[in-house]
């Protein structure tokens, strides 16, 4: 059993360090500081949301009702399930930039407070817990579409607000934070 | 003559010329670090690998003066392995810094938090090992186990903090952090198991382990030095004092809030 423990410590020691050395980032949009650009910081799927709000426009879903065999409603349902489920994902990796976001701005500060940094940590795991569990309220098709807007408008209401402090960082840093010229 | 001399040592020849060969890597490797002027980014790393050679010839030295089973050359042997742990500590807080110091706030968040466990560690370490009832040979064991967790659970602290601010870290310091995690990580898993059955037959396979493992390190140095270090990256400008005060709030206040707007949706 111990030789088993030790071997188990060891592997693990070993492999943590390899991941943290030479692993590729969780995320592959949000690259290390040195490669970091503008356009990929802030969100831009929130941004997407008039499409998606008519996606989920209740007139579309009276008409179908109305118009359609239920066979034909069932199939729209699970294919609009289906781009939602997508675009929750987009506005997680919204979320990430934002946290990416936050990350840049405490490594480019002369002094950083624990507690904040700390607290930016706890969010985190928060709002992934809390997107696991919204994805399968989706996936068990209980999921109101206002929902989802106020969580757009939040997510679109800081990418505003940060785009203006974004230009501050860029030109404290611009060989660590630049836009890209080919985009 | 030299079988004579071997014998008088307590060295069978074919651990002399593997001996003879692990120095001749050493001396490799630390001739590259000077090559590449690695002293001028990694004293202490470029002292620890004089420091390794050194001990190489202590050892020796002491081997064929006195030979290997004796007190004193258990207590020369031991003695060096606890300034090379205990270099290799410093080497590991050396190259954090080397990775954070860039980033003030950053490192100033962190060192406290990497010294604070490093003594923890330390001090954890000097309660297991004299709780242990067993000899003094399996005592220094858990000491050295303690060590060397020590350095294993900062570096890994220390690259947490850079993966989770996205520090980039240079391929050479990549390769050398790595060689110092594999040497602890494969000591401690040694020490944990070797020290439960203490008899010469597991003492020699402990010392074969423990050299192999060493080997690869010396190996991961080489590949770090093999290629011209490059150029030392400009130091970021940081942000005015004060900024983070403006923005983390903001950004802080967002995040609550997008949480709480996510955790009505699920409930």
């Amino acid at each position: 059993m111990i030789a088993l423990v030790s071997v188990l410590v060891g592997v693990a020691i070993v492999g943590s360090l390899v991941w943290l050395l030479f692993g590729s980032q969780r995320i592959a949009s949000a690259p290390p500081i040195g490669d970091l650009q503008i356009e990929k910081v802030l969100p831009v799927n929130c941004r997407h949301f008039p499409q998606i709000s008519q996606l989920l426009s209740q007139e579309d879903t009276q008409f179908m009702r109305k118009r359609a065999p239920h066979h034909v409603v069932n199939k729209w349902r699970a294919e609009r399930r289906g781009i939602l489920r997508q675009y929750l994902s987009g506005l997680r990796q919204d979320f990430t930039h934002l946290q990416r976001l936050a990350r840049l701005i405490a490594a480019l500060s002369p002094e950083v407070r624990k507690r904040q940094e700390w607290e930016w940590v706890w969010l985190a795991l928060q709002f992934h817990f809390s997107y696991r569990m919204a994805a399968l309220k989706l996936a068990l098709g209980s999921f109101s579409p206002e929902a989802l807007a106020g969580l757009t408008e939040m997510i679109a209401g800081l990418t505003s607000e940060l785009e203006n402090r974004m230009a501050l960082i860029a030109e404290h840093s611009p060989s660590r934070l630049r836009t890209d010229p080919g985009s | 003559m030299i079988q004579c001399t071997l014998a008088r040592m307590g060295l069978s020849l074919f651990n002399s010329v593997y001996w003879a060969a692990t120095a001749l890597v050493e001396v490799v490797v630390f001739c590259f670090a000077l090559r590449r002027r690695l002293f001028a980014r990694l004293p202490f790393f470029t002292l620890y690998l004089g420091l390794v050679i050194a001990d190489e010839a202590v050892l020796w030295s002491t081997y064929r003066l006195i030979g290997i089973r004796s007190r004193i050359s258990f207590d020369v042997y031991w003695t060096s392995q606890a300034l090379l742990v205990l270099s290799r500590a410093v080497v590991v807080y050396e190259i954090c810094r080397a990775l954070l110091l860039p980033f003030a706030g950053i490192w100033k968040l962190c060192r406290p938090l990497l010294v604070g466990l490093g003594l923890i560690l330390v001090v954890s370490a000097a309660a297991t090992a004299r709780q242990t009832v067993h000899p003094i040979s399996a005592t220094t064991l858990m000491a050295d186990r303690g060590l060397e967790i020590t350095v294993a659970g900062v570096l890994l602290f220390g690259l947490i903090f850079c993966r989770y601010y996205g520090i980039e870290i240079p391929r050479y310091l990549a390769w050398i952090a790595l060689g110092l995690g594999f040497y602890s990580a494969i000591q401690v898993a040694n020490n944990t198991f070797l020290g439960n059955w203490l008899t010469h037959q597991h003492i020699l396979i402990w010392e074969a382990l423990r050299r192999a493992s060493f080997n690869i390190a010396t190996l991961f140095w080489l590949i770090a030095l093999w290629k011209p270090l490059p150029a030392t990256p400009l130091a970021p400008v940081l942000l005015p004092r004060g900024e983070y005060e403006i923005l983390a709030p903001q950004v802080s206040g967002r995040l609550r809030e997008l949480n709480a707007r996510l955790l009505e949706i699920w409930k």
